[in-house]
């Protein structure tokens, strides 16, 4: 009986919308008229031959795929120091972690832009110390983009891993020391293993959460850095061709989901236990 | 094999020392127990040993060599953890394989892990998973984990105390006998006395952090060096009072009690429980007092009475259970008594007592 209402609102909220949305992917799109009835893989064809948006698409991947990689290298010490600590700060520890996450994403884009800019802290700072002559451009690459999608993430990924480590018994990681691990093969052999499912999610959680990023890509990226997200957006709101944007929305979609069971698959066979 | 020596060890942690000056010698192949009440720096000494605790000072040296800075990795010591600490993502075979494979020495790995899993009497379980066995099971499994690699000293962290009584008794002769097998240097760490008595060779009973007494059960037993001693290993009546002159003892309640040694003072008067006798049998003894039985319970092989003495003194009296014997009930008048060399005096201390 519980589940009820939350069944009605995800079949209402999320399956219906997502029915719809591919219904319009397969419609034709005519300038000036707008969107018009059809049933056809016109847009999904323009999609595939365009340089333009397979870039983005490739584009988008590819920030995805750093962000996640580099998400959970830099997780994993601080969500193992997390988990493993005897402090009695620790619960103020974690509200540091989460604390990043009261600021919206828009707001933290604003926040790094003026560090990044030409005139921002980055830059005077390190003309100031005489490193660098004319500013060095760092608003508008790739960079900072995944350095902006990296700092929104880690939070997520660090509680993740965090909440899976500490199910692991302190004295298993002891008992491989004893029998002569040093702490890398410790690392391999032991917290590896099994803290994969910690990581597996993290990084699940990461790739989607980037593959799907609007803010920061925008705002941090420029007109130039065209990320799959702001392209849905900019199809329906802008160009006002809603056959397109749905079959963006479609195919981001599609890629998401078809990699990351790929990888959970891959990853569960390798550690089958 | 070895011999292991640990040098005024002290473990300081922020404003709590832990562990204070422990010196102990354990020889070649012997079995030690630490011994002593949870916080008494028995762990925290064991977890020096094996490497995970650096200590604040002192040394521990392996016959000739100071491993006291050596990692937890690089110090051939296998230990046996309270809550068995098996690999759950490895077989049972691969779980005792892993510290072989750490030494590099991949020739024989198959077959010692098998005569391993021989010893502990799991052969035909190697594929099982930690999780598809039952505790004791996976006690040896850990047993065997830590023995395979021909550790220089074996270090038991309280193996037993999640096994259900009746195993935790046959698994304490099981590894009593393969240590002596072996040959194997062994530090315990337990709380319960029963555990450490039966599979010591000599016991360390410590408490806030300092080693009270070491010695085989019998010295302890017999003559403990102080009154924590005389309260934790074994059972003891204690009375609390003075001695008021030589060889004369006087509780709170005033009962007057000629025992041995012991300067002028207070003091307590510890008294085992099967050291008193009762009735006809106290006859012939120094120290005869009157009594009432209170309270009577029957152990099986043995009987305790509780006897009050005086109004603030009660002591408790084991009787074997003998088939002769008419015992006396609860209300009875019977007189208690024991030999003067019974009694063992201790001044009176601020150092907390097990109860």
């Amino acid at each position: 009986m519980l589940i009820g209402p939350a069944t009605v609102f995800v079949t209402l909220g999320l399956l219906v919308p997502i029915v719809i949305l591919f219904r319009y992917s397969l419609n034709d799109f005519k300038a000036g008229v707008m969107m018009v009835e059809a049933l056809t893989l016109k847009q999904y064809a323009l999609f595939f031959t365009d340089p333009y948006f397979i870039a983005a698409f490739y584009r988008t991947l590819r920030v995805a795929l750093i962000v996640t990689l580099l998400c959970i290298v830099l997780a994993y010490p601080l969500a193992y120091t997390l988990a493993r600590t005897q402090s009695r700060w620790k619960n103020l520890l974690i509200m540091l972690i989460v604390l990043p996450l009261f600021v919206g994403n828009a707001v933290r884009a604003a926040g790094w832009m003026t560090l990044f800019g030409n005139k921002g802290f980055i830059n005077v700072a390190l003309q100031w110390l005489g490193l660098i002559d004319h500013p060095v451009r760092i608003m508008f690459t790739e960079p900072a983009v995944i350095v902006g999608i990296l700092a929104v993430n880690l939070p997520y990924v660090v509680l993740t891993i965090q909440s899976v480590i500490e199910g692991i018994e302190r004295a298993v990681e002891e008992a491989a020391f004893s029998l002569g691990a040093g702490p890398w093969t410790m690392f391999r052999r032991v917290m590896l293993p099994l803290a994969t499912p910690g990581f597996v999610a993290g990084a699940i959680f990461c790739f989607i959460l980037t593959m799907n990023a609007y803010a920061t890509p925008v705002l941090l990226g420029g007109p130039q850095f065209v990320m799959m997200g702001p392209l849905v957006y900019t199809q329906f709101a802008v160009k006002s061709n809603w056959p397109l944007g749905a079959a963006v929305a479609f195919i981001l979609m599609s890629a998401t989901l078809v990699l990351t069971a790929g990888a959970n698959l891959l990853v569960q066979r390798r550690y089958r236990r | 094999m070895a011999r292991l020596a640990l040098q005024q060890l002290s473990k300081q942690f922020a404003s709590n020392i832990a562990v204070r000056d422990v010196t102990l010698d354990v020889g070649d192949g012997e079995f030690i127990v630490l011994l002593g009440p949870s916080g008494c720096g028995k762990t925290t000494t064991l977890r020096m040993i094996a490497g995970f605790v650096t200590p604040s000072s002192g040394t521990v040296r392996l016959d000739d060599r100071d491993i006291t800075n050596l990692p937890p990795w690089k110090r051939n010591a296998g230990m046996v953890f309270q809550s068995y600490a098996l690999f759950p993502h490895l077989t049972v075979a691969e779980n005792v394989a892993f510290g072989l494979e750490m030494r590099r020495s991949t020739a024989d790995i198959p077959s010692r892990v098998a005569e391993a899993l021989r010893m502990v009497r799991l052969g035909g379980l190697e594929g099982r998973l930690p999780r598809q066995l039952s505790g004791g099971q996976q006690q040896r499994v850990a047993l065997a984990r830590a023995l395979v690699i021909r550790p220089d000293v074996l270090l038991l962290d309280e193996p037993l105390s999640n096994l259900d009584a009746k195993l935790r008794e046959t698994v304490r002769v099981e590894i009593r006998e393969l240590q002596r097998q072996l040959g194997i240097t062994t530090v315990m760490v337990t709380h319960d006395q029963e555990e450490a008595l039966m599979m010591a060779d000599r016991l360390v009973v410590m408490s806030n952090g300092e080693v009270r007494q070491v010695g085989t059960q019998r010295e302890l037993y017999e003559r403990p060096a102080d009154r924590f001693v005389a309260m934790f290993v074994g059972r003891s009546n204690s009375l609390s009072g003075k001695i008021v002159g030589p060889g004369r003892f006087e509780t709170a309640g005033g009962l007057r009690i000629a025992c041995h040694e012991g300067a002028i003072g207070p003091a307590v008067l510890a008294l085992r429980p099967e050291r008193l006798a009762l009735g006809a049998m106290a006859a012939d003894c120094v120290n005869r007092l009157p009594g009432t039985v209170e309270f009577v319970s029957y152990l099986g092989a043995s009987i305790d009475l509780h006897v009050r003495i005086s109004p603030t003194d009660r002591v408790v009296v084991c009787q074997p259970n003998r088939a002769d014997v008419r015992l006396p009930v609860e209300g009875d008048r019977i007189e208690v008594g024991w030999p003067a060399d019974a009694a063992m005096v201790f001044a009176q201390e601020t150092a907390p007592v097990p109860n």
